[in-house]
């Protein structure tokens, strides 16, 4: 960065966030200040990654006068957001007695070290950062269980045992028909240049089929035909597919004899000889509420078109039937013959390509195993869940465990949490049963850039330095091939820090004299860098890199998930225990657990249309990304938040029945909490069903109703067989709001 | 010469990501002035709904309604390239002329904010880019590639001399500068 006086500097960067974008920026930097904002602006037009309204944004978030600048103390009951600034030396000073204390009076295992990913760059992403140091001083208790995409991650895991089932988005348009099932690019981007090569594809003629509960903007401009489903009954559609395939002879059976086991097992369970109940389209009707005819059709128009395209993804799998929606999926890919063809897709819902990939994302490495986890039975290959809990809580029970600890059943009891990269709080099932937990807690700490609704309940907030005022080195992870070079473009605000300087000083003040340090951002970018075999290779010119901003890799043809196991699969067995897709998997078989089968099913488990529950609250609940944050980063940036008001999406038929009008302020309710919002009546939610986007940030009035309308007020702090964090399972009931409640 | 924007209807996905780029280029803050805005219908009944969006940055119209109600003459129309600009430092203000150019505009592109004695302010086509040969920032921003500008004439050129869209009336009267390719 030059930046003399009056000259204006681009600057090119790109946001870190937690989003399945990552977008090249242009910073123009005039007398040390951020003025403006641009994107791509790759000489290949058609190929330019542009930003979407978020880091369109990114300056009003960068100088938010509400971003914190200053460390500070609670100076007020928890949760009741008074503070007042201290110093650094005052804070860290603080926190390593608090630290010291802890380990002494109760070990290292109640140090609790809560960590998001709403920032990943390779060197600035603080769970990294507070691994290193909390490792040195003893070890830690962590979690496990990535709340977007658990589901996703064990189903292909069980079936493929590689994360790795994303095609190059460009490969879209060499399909002849696309189902995009449960899948929103408009507003969740996966992949930059996902929406536009979707566009591309529907342009070319490409039949596009939208599978989801709601008509989404995706939907509006790409949908030949829109089929709305009931929310968690979507294994049930895809069974009633494999129904119609198997009776009519449809699918591909030379390919799965070659490279699937279990398929027979799941045909048994399709045709109704496992349990006397074949899986026909007019069964599925009966669950999905999709017309018996319109499952027929799209089977047979699947099974014969080739190639075509199933893209699921990972929201329908954040339920409580979880990774099943991903294993019917990909079992629908494998019937079809379309894993490792160009055109096809093998689902799965992960989407990434393994090139520039945020998966090989280099950190500074740990000084060994966290020493809380030494000695345990190993998880490898296991697709035991319960394996991951020996030492760790999963993640959507991390305020449970706090709650509970080991009289819970959880392997500790946490005395001091430190919270960073995150707002869990907010983005975790059940913010009520979290904020009691968070009240109760001993001890906890926040590396924050905002006063979130989870940092309104620390004891100290560290104030963290934004992407601007930083260096880094990071990737995409939903779709590439490419790298980012992040260049500093301002100084830090007030006394921010990066989490890498924090974790340096309170190493000096725990007295960690090996604590390895990094001093110079480039020198560290540049060992990153070549950490990693992708990056070294890829990346010969650290300087040219850092000009340009980012590095584009070049393919000779679109990747294709899977393609050499399909062309050579003697030389390229997969990775499961049998080398071929597992349809059936014994690792599951053997866990001998009735809620996860073996074969892929359709399952009711809980909170679904057709639990009793339903009685009480009719209403299912879902909490899908939202089109002007990042999660509930961003949440405050005005230039945002005017775009779309926050408002709860409802079908006219439930509304009438409950003498609900557009834009009357309605209450929305279950056991666990209340919120209040407001109604946007629209005919693009199928009736059953409201909508809330995740990521507003709770608000709790006196009265206990949670008036900024965070939607995990509502939902459960449960995971399914496989680790989904079952945020869309979740019922609730609707009335006018009076006042009150 | 006249200038004038193309829009793809059938390619909006209402993201807002060329009104936020809009206010940041021009510094704008949150609220009631917005340059660019994006107009939303939805008809139909569930499953059979339609849903389209629209547009609506100033048209920099042939015939621009806006000057000659101007009492101060504070609207004018460049020779050149037709872009429609405002002085706002010549405007009266909502309130001691009560938004005259508002009220004779057919597409609300005049904006106010609503403090009294605010000044009128509106898509000025970015003259700044533009004299720099640049394109207005909300065509760069929009990541469906939905958005194009130019000369008028070119752009019927390139994508055919449409004025209809869904939710748009075409002002035989002012003549908006815009080609449109409309969803159905």
């Amino acid at each position: 960065m030059q930046n003399s006086e009056n000259q204006e500097e681009i600057v090119r960067t790109s946001s870190t966030f937690d989003c399945g974008g990552r977008c090249p920026l242009r910073l123009h930097v005039k007398d040390g200040k951020i003025i403006r904002v641009e994107t791509d602006d790759y000489e290949i037009e058609d190929e330019q990654l542009r930003a979407c309204l978020r880091c369109r944004a990114l300056r009003q978030y960068v100088y938010h006068p509400k971003r914190l600048k200053y460390p500070l103390k609670r100076d007020g009951p928890k949760g009741s957001g008074k503070f007042k600034r201290i110093t650094w030396d005052e804070a860290l000073s603080e926190i390593a007695d608090k630290l010291k204390e802890v380990k002494q009076n109760h070990g290292n295992s109640s140090i609790f070290l809560a960590a998001g990913g709403a920032y990943l760059g390779a060197l600035h992403d603080g769970m990294f950062a507070m691994i290193r140091l909390f490792t040195q001083f003893g070890g830690f208790s962590t979690h496990y269980g990535n709340v977007s995409s658990e589901g996703a991650v064990y189903a292909t895991q069980t079936q493929y045992t590689s994360p790795f089932v994303g095609n190059s988005r460009t490969d879209l348009l060499n399909s002849k028909l696309i189902i995009m099932w449960g899948w929103d690019p408009a507003r969740m981007i996966s992949g930059s240049d996902t929406i536009y090569n979707l566009v591309k594809a529907k342009e070319k003629g490409i039949k596009i089929v939208c599978i989801d509960p709601r008509y989404t903007d995706s939907a509006v401009i790409l949908a030949d035909q829109w089929i709305p489903i009931v929310p968690g009954t979507d294994t049930a559609m895809m069974v009633a597919m494999a129904y119609i395939m198997i009776t009519e002879q449809l699918h591909d059976k030379e390919f799965l004899a070659k490279y699937t086991v279990g398929f027979e097992k799941f045909a048994e369970y399709v045709l109704g000889k496992e349990d006397s109940i074949p899986k026909t389209p007019e069964w599925a009707e009966s669950i999905t509420t999709v017309p018996a005819e319109t499952i027929r059709n799209l089977a047979r128009e699947y099974a014969t078109t080739k190639p075509a395209a199933l893209m699921d993804c990972q929201g329908p799998a954040r339920s409580a039937v979880g990774e099943l929606y991903n294993r019917c999926a990909m079992t629908l890919t494998v019937m079809t013959g379309n894993v490792g063809r160009h055109g096809g897709s093998a689902a799965g819902g992960l989407m990434g390509i393994p090139y520039g990939h945020m998966f090989f994302s280099s950190r500074i490495p740990p000084p060994g195993r966290n020493p809380v986890e030494e000695g345990l039975k190993s998880v490898r290959g296991s697709l035991d869940l319960q394996l991951r809990f020996q030492a760790r809580c999963h993640t959507n029970k991390i305020f449970d465990a706090i709650l509970k600890g080991k009289k819970g059943g959880y392997p500790f009891d946490v005395k001091l949490a430190w919270f960073v990269n995150n707002n869990f709080l907010n983005q975790l099932g059940n913010t009520n049963k979290a904020a009691d937990a968070l009240k109760q807690l001993d001890y906890m700490v926040c590396s924050e850039l905002w006063l979130t609704p989870t940092a309104r309940y620390a004891d100290i907030i560290l104030p963290v330095t934004s992407i601007a005022e930083k260096n880094d080195f990071t990737r995409p992870w939903p779709s590439g091939p490419y790298f980012i070079s992040n260049q500093k473009a301002i100084e830090p605000l007030g006394e921010c820090k990066s989490d890498l300087r924090i974790a340096e000083e309170l190493a000096d003040k725990l007295e960690i004299d090996d604590f390895q340090k990094y001093p110079h951002e480039l020198q560290a970018l540049k060992f990153l860098i070549k950490l990693r075999e992708d990056s070294r290779k890829n990346i010969r010119k650290i300087d040219e890199f850092r000009d340009a901003g980012i590095k584009r890799l070049k393919l000779d043809e679109p990747y294709i998930a899977f393609k050499k196991q399909v062309e050579d699969p003697d030389n390229n067995p997969f990775k499961t225990p049998s080398g071929k897709i597992e349809i059936f998997s014994q690792r599951i078989a053997d866990l001998n657990d009735p809620e996860n089968p073996p074969i892929p099913k359709y399952m009711e488990r809980w909170e679904g249309r057709y639990d009793p529950l339903s009685e009480k609250y009719p209403l299912q609940l879902l909490s899908p990304h939202p089109k002007n944050r990042v999660h509930s980063e961003l949440f405050l940036i005005e230039w945002l938040r005017e775009v779309e008001p926050h408002v709860a999406w409802i079908n006219p038929v439930d509304a009438e029945a409950r003498n609900i009008k557009d834009e009357d302020e309605i209450l929305v309710f279950n056991d666990r909490g209340k919120l209040m919002i407001k109604a946007w009546l629209t005919e693009r939610i199928i009736p059953g069903v409201i909508c809330i986007f995740e990521g507003a940030w709770y608000d709790p009035d006196e009265n206990g109703i949670d008036r900024g309308g965070c939607v995990n007020t509502l939902t459960k702090d449960a995971y399914s067989p496989g680790g989904a964090s079952a945020l869309k399972s979740c019922l609730v009931e609707v009335k006018k709001f009076e006042g009150g409640a | 010469m006249q200038v004038g924007f193309y829009f793809d209807q059938t390619r909006c996905i209402g993201c807002f990501a060329c009104a936020v780029a809009c206010k940041d280029w021009h510094d704008i803050p949150a609220g009631s002035i917005n340059w660019m805005r994006i107009k939303y219908n939805e008809t139909g009944k569930f499953p059979d709904v339609f849903v389209s969006y629209l547009i609506k940055p100033c048209y920099h119209c042939e015939d621009p309604v806006c000057i000659p109600v101007c009492p101060v003459g504070a609207i004018t129309k460049r020779e050149e390239d037709g872009i429609v600009i405002v002085n706002s430092n010549k405007c009266l203000g909502n309130i001691d002329c009560d938004s005259k150019c508002l009220k004779a505009c057919p597409y609300d592109a005049p904006q106010f904010s609503e403090e009294k004695g605010s000044k009128m302010s509106k898509c000025n086509y970015c003259l700044d880019r533009f004299l720099e040969q640049k394109l207005p920032i909300c065509i760069e921003a929009c990541r469906t590639h939905a958005l194009d500008a130019g000369s008028l004439s070119h752009l019927k050129e390139k994508y055919g001399d449409i004025q209809e869209a869904d939710n748009f009336i075409y002002s035989k009267r002012t003549k908006p500068a815009i080609i449109l390719k409309p969803k159905k």
